[in-house]
């Protein structure tokens, strides 16, 4: 990231105690690295006052006390922050790991296969053909340490659920806009669900509940029901080691 | 000094608690914690512990504890009746359990959840620097009839000759419970320009709390419009009391187990002084919003903390008198 590039933010306030910070460039990689920086810079001198830092794929919302500090104060180090010069340490591409991971994509498995494949105009096989085909990168760890990733490569944006389903079973891979998303925990998504992993995602037992992280590469590769119930549960790791 | 506390009845659902992680959101996990952190800091300061000390929140039925040693309490959140050996005492109070009598929280109705201090230290496991559940990830917390809490306390028990308890006549901030529709503050959220009749909507109508609702939001039942177009919101992060429009005719308010995804138009923020009552509000409360500006929402807020200060000066001096010494 070059420091002399001055990037301009907007910063909104978000209720009483938190701000919305993000980006106004055209370039949607801007915008995403604009905003890993900015959140590295927070958390590396925290302002006082700073309670959490939540990072979204182009933005970040900032929560604060409101009894020690104020939207204008956090709005006015936001902008210092963005205007300083690099710190320096910062670990970039550090070691790039990928994942090819197994996904049995049916009606059991993909329950919006249909519907979603129908919207793009185009037939299921072609779908799986094209989610297949995609390369994804890990943009963060989204609820539950899920690994939020952008590089769908489908015609156009998928939209969301009208209603959010309330419990979709873990592994399930899911997917919205230009992003791919899989479910660690059965749980609730406003996402497509289209298809499901064997492996387990996190494991909380673990020292290290994810073996993933940030940057990392994945790629999603079909494969049968028969092969799934072989892998059953296996904990997910990285194909490069 | 460690004192096992034996748990003879547990309700529907009694897990250990605090006021949430700090920090894991970046790892996709959720703050937690005491959903009514209001609550939850009184019954710690009322004992002497730190705002944020583990506790016990329990939902719903009757919670029972027995203590093999003498241990001081006190509860608060939703409306109960709570006695010590049979005898009532008060709730929103510091109580002793002398040794071997049992403690008895039952709640009466009109809110969601109950929280009991223990002066002194609570054990309990740790995930990510907190003991608040996140039960999507499997870290349940949960307390059953039969298990034992284990506390190292101070507290020496206290005897007088005609009072087993101590008389204290504390500022607590309780909360109140309305019998009626419950009123929650909010402050504007930016989606009000593209669905701009959702400020009167939410200023007029009554929204019902539904049993989809769950630790990630509450879903209300009521009236709500939706944005003329229908462009997809990049997941953002999302403050917890967010008002948020679905596709669905229906109203999210959401919790502290929100997750980033939840990219719906907002349409308000519940203020955080109103917080509380919130996280006290379950299926079939009745619920009714009003506006309010930044300026008013943070003079509630600080007035919820200064009477926190105040109560913990107070308890401090009321210790002092008393011989009890603070963990």
């Amino acid at each position: 990231m070059t420091a002399t590039v001055h990037i301009p933010l907007t910063v909104e306030s978000f209720g009483d105690s938190a701000v919305m910070v993000s980006v106004t460039d055209d370039d949607q990689r801007v915008r995403r690295s604009a905003i890993v920086d900015l959140r590295e810079r927070l958390l590396a001198r925290r302002p006082h006052g700073v309670c959490d830092v939540v990072a979204g794929l182009e933005s970040l919302l900032i929560e604060f006390d409101p009894i020690t500090t104020s939207a204008i104060h956090i709005e006015y180090v936001v902008h210092l922050l963005a205007e300083m010069p690099p710190a320096g340490a910062v670990p970039e591409n550090a070691a790039r790991r990928h994942f090819d991971i197994p996904v049995v994509f049916d009606d059991e498995t993909g329950p919006d296969l249909a519907e979603v494949a129908d919207e793009l105009g185009i037939g299921v096989p072609e779908l799986v053909e094209r989610i297949c085909a995609s390369r994804f990168t890990i943009s963060l760890l989204a609820a539950a340490m899920a690994p939020m990733m952008d590089g769908l490569d489908v015609p156009r944006a998928v939209r969301r659920r009208r209603e959010p389903r309330t419990n979709v079973p873990q592994g399930s891979i899911m997917i919205a806009g230009e992003n791919a998303i899989i479910q660690p925990f059965p749980g609730p998504t406003g996402w497509r669900v289209i298809g499901r992993t064997p492996h387990t995602i996190v494991d909380i037992a673990r020292e290290s509940p994810v073996s993933f992280a940030p940057g990392d590469t994945v790629t999603f590769t079909s494969v049968s029901a028969a092969d799934a119930r072989r892998i059953d549960g296996e904990f997910l790791v990285a194909a490069n080691g | 000094m460690s004192t096992t506390i034996h748990v003879t009845s547990a309700g529907w659902m009694t897990t250990f608690q605090d006021l949430g992680r700090r920090d894991a959101e970046r790892l996709g996990v959720p703050t937690g914690g005491a959903a009514d952190q209001h609550s939850a800091a009184v019954a710690n300061i009322l004992v002497g512990n730190g705002y944020g000390d583990t506790l016990i929140e329990s939902i719903g039925g009757e919670l029972a504890l027995v203590p093999e040693g003498n241990i001081l309490v006190a509860v608060t959140g939703a409306p109960v009746d709570v006695t010590v050996n049979g005898a009532r005492v008060e709730p929103w109070s510091p109580v002793v359990v002398p040794r071997s009598q049992e403690l008895r929280i039952r709640e009466t109705g009109g809110g969601m959840r109950t929280y009991l201090a223990i002066n002194g230290h609570v054990h309990s496991e740790r995930f990510l620097g907190s003991t608040a559940p996140d039960p999507r990830m499997g870290f349940t917390q949960k307390i059953g009839v039969g298990e034992s809490l284990f506390v190292d306390t101070s507290f020496a028990g206290f005897k007088r000759d005609y009072f087993d308890q101590p008389l204290f006549r504390l500022p607590s901030p309780t909360l109140d419970f309305p019998a009626n529709s419950w009123t929650i503050d909010i402050v504007e959220g930016r989606a009000l320009e593209q669905i701009p009749s959702m400020r009167e909507l939410l200023s007029e109508s009554t929204y019902v709390v539904t049993d989809r609702s769950n630790h990630v939001g509450l879903r209300l039942d009521g009236p709500v419009a939706h944005p003329e177009s229908d462009d997809e919101i990049v997941s953002h992060g999302v403050p917890i009391g967010a008002l948020e429009v679905p596709h669905a005719d229906e109203l999210i308010v959401l919790g502290r187990y929100r997750t980033l995804t939840a990219g719906y138009p907002i349409v308000g923020f519940a203020t955080r002084a109103s917080l509380a009552l919130l996280g006290q509000a379950g299926p079939g409360r009745h619920l009714r919003f009003r506006w309010v500006d930044h300026e008013a929402a943070v003079r509630k807020e600080t007035q919820r903390r200064l009477s926190l200060d105040g109560l913990r000066f107070a308890v401090r001096e009321a210790f002092d008198a008393l011989g009890f010494s603070q963990p």
